[in-house]
């Protein structure tokens, strides 16, 4: 194989195989590194939050990065904790930041009508 | 070719050689060139597939792949690829990557042997575009999932890919390309139009050069993937930009040129029902696209979007009724009038009907053109948002992920349409009028001729500046 196919097929792998990997990599790197959980919003018909149980540890600032999946608006709030990320439109993103002081279970829920199902969608954050 | 001027102001004759440059032609001349833009490319669509996979059902304006394809690519192919460079579109497509590699065994350099893969013909009654038109048809029955729904825009392109694949396994070189590829039929229509053009610079040179290297290949280059003849091309509508004649000819003799848009519309050789046909789609499909994504009637959203299966029925039963009967049916009676205005009975009424039918060429890309207006101007600032964040994982790469939807010129968006609709109106009339001068071998039966026609062609105009600017 002479020296410029290698090169060709060098760039083509990187191109490829190189973005995908580079990808999750990043992504992997940058949940571990910046967020305590990673929480998909999606109506309780659609599979509800994932995951529906989060555990942060206590006197520590936790980050939940939220994400939107779904074509309508959802919400987010821990009432027992005053922490609320407001609406979170179709697809957005949205981080909240907070340091629980006390140890216990708390319910997080969505705080828009997004469907016929809405007020199930609940879950529990543990704070350990 | 006449020697006459479009609008009494251009020669028709008149282009420019890009390739005159010196860097522009060494460029065209690597074999690095269109690969390094085409593995680049391909790059681009890695992304774009994996933003559709991870998207799946989400919302489709904050998710790369439906933004970059139906806002920025869709746009980018008939605002400006298609209009100046023809079929460049086409010379970085990624989807013939795979097969070109497989059959070749190579990525870079020339195999001059034998290709790999059966290395069928394509079925001779099949060289045209008939199955291109019905694949791009088909294909916009899923429109309203595709510009919503990323996983729709993932499977679409990923089908593609594999489709050019398999074919390419089993066929030469890229016939998927010159007869399959949805993408490729209204390329290859309104190249036509373009203002550029790939062509031979000396005839001669090509006539004494008898071993017609730009179509067998050498050891610089393959040759033409197209299964065309670059040494007389005529026209740019199967003239995929691959460059390979460039690079195979040992006389220089292949140039790039910018030239007067639509002179390819007067020459007379392989017009056929066919690509009369895809004129005819592409005006219907331009109709249904605005009448469904554009316009205010939320019953035709509710139909393409399939909230009831009856209602996608009818939707698909309407969409394809309109584009490949009633439009051509319509254009039919218009051509016969022509013939009974003419009177000329020596004349084929489908010779009519199909020279007729290129006049549509410059108003259907007309068309298209204020149709992407109407996408790109209301919606083109999602773009800065999905740059920034490709998976809406919640990256900001650019810093642009949280620039808010922000419509521009929509004010002037009616404005922008109307006059291109004119412009290109006014294209087809000084090109239908040739046309017609060619239909018709005497001139007073080609003007009596002429007048159903521009009928026909205000019509049309008209009823797409109603749905424009009404």
């Amino acid at each position: 194989m002479k020296k410029q196919e290698f090169i060709a097929i060098i760039i083509f792998l990187f191109a490829t195989i190189g973005v995908v990997v580079g990808v999750f990599a990043i992504e992997k790197y940058r949940l571990s590194k910046f967020y305590t959980v990673e929480l998909i919003a999606r109506a309780p018909e659609h599979g509800n939050w994932y995951p529906a149980k989060i555990k942060v540890p206590s006197g520590k600032e936790a980050t939940i990065l939220i994400r939107n999946i779904e074509t309508v608006t959802h919400g987010f709030a821990i009432p027992d904790l005053n922490v609320s990320a407001g609406e979170i439109k179709a697809g957005e993103v949205k981080v909240v930041r907070f340091t629980p002081q006390k140890k216990g279970i708390f319910p997080f829920m969505c705080t828009v009508w997004c469907s016929d199902y809405h007020m199930e969608m609940r879950g529990e954050l543990i704070v350990e | 070719m006449e020697k006459e001027k479009l609008f009494g102001l251009i020669d028709l004759n008149w282009r420019f050689e890009l390739t005159k440059f010196k860097l522009v032609r060494w460029i065209f001349k690597s074999r690095w060139f269109p690969l390094l833009a085409l593995i680049f490319n391909l790059s681009v669509f890695i992304i774009i597939l994996l933003a559709g996979f991870i998207g799946g059902y989400s919302a489709g304006n904050y998710n790369f792949g439906v933004m970059i394809v139906w806002i920025l690519w869709w746009v980018l192919l008939m605002l400006i690829l298609v209009p100046f460079f023809s079929r460049m579109w086409c010379m970085v497509c990624p989807f013939p990557l795979f097969s070109d590699w497989f059959q070749r065994g190579k990525l870079f350099e020339i195999n001059t042997g034998k290709h790999r893969g059966l290395n069928l013909k394509w079925p001779k009654h099949l060289k045209n575009m008939w199955v291109m038109n019905i694949g791009f048809l088909v294909t916009t029955f899923f429109s309203g999932f595709f510009t919503v729904r990323p996983y729709a825009t993932f499977v679409l392109l990923g089908s593609i890919i594999l489709l050019a694949f398999i074919i390419g396994l089993i066929f030469e070189k890229r016939t998927f390309c010159l007869y399959v590829c949805q993408v490729s039929g209204f390329q290859g229509l309104y190249s036509q139009f373009a203002a550029s053009e790939i062509r031979h610079k000396d005839e001669e040179i090509c006539k004494k050069h008898a071993l017609k290297t730009c179509f067998l290949g050498n050891e610089k280059g393959y040759g033409c993937p197209w299964l065309l003849t670059p040494f007389n091309f005529k026209k740019n509508t199967y003239c995929g930009m691959c460059l390979e004649c460039f690079k195979t000819c040992p006389h220089d003799n292949m140039g790039f040129f910018l030239r007067v848009p639509g002179k390819d519309l007067l020459i007379d050789e392989k017009r056929g029902m066919d690509e009369a046909w895809k004129a005819f789609i592409m005006l219907g499909i331009a109709m249904v696209f605005f009448l469904s994504m554009q316009g205010p009637w939320g019953i035709l959203k509710d139909m393409v979007r399939a909230t009831t299966l009856k209602g996608y029925l009818t939707f698909i039963a309407i969409h394809s009724a309109f584009s490949l009967l009633v439009m051509p049916g319509i254009f039919f009676v218009f051509s016969y009038l022509s013939k009974l205005a003419s009177a000329n009975k020596e004349v084929p009424l489908k010779k009519v009907f199909i020279n007729f039918a290129y006049t549509l060429i410059p108003i259907g890309l007309g068309v298209w053109i204020a149709f992407s207006l109407g996408i790109i101007l209301p919606n083109g600032s999602y773009i800065l948002h999905i740059i920034s964040d490709p998976f809406a994982w919640g990256w900001n790469l650019f810093g642009t992920a949280n620039f808010p939807w922000t419509p521009v010129f929509t004010g002037l968006l009616g404005y922008l349409q109307g006059a291109t609709l004119i412009i290109f109106y006014l294209f087809s009339i000084a090109y239908g009028f040739r046309l017609s001068k060619q239909t018709y071998p005497d001139l007073n039966q080609a003007k009596r001729g002429w007048i159903p026609m521009l009928c026909f062609l205000t019509l049309i105009t008209l009823t797409f500046l109603w749905l424009y600017l009404g």
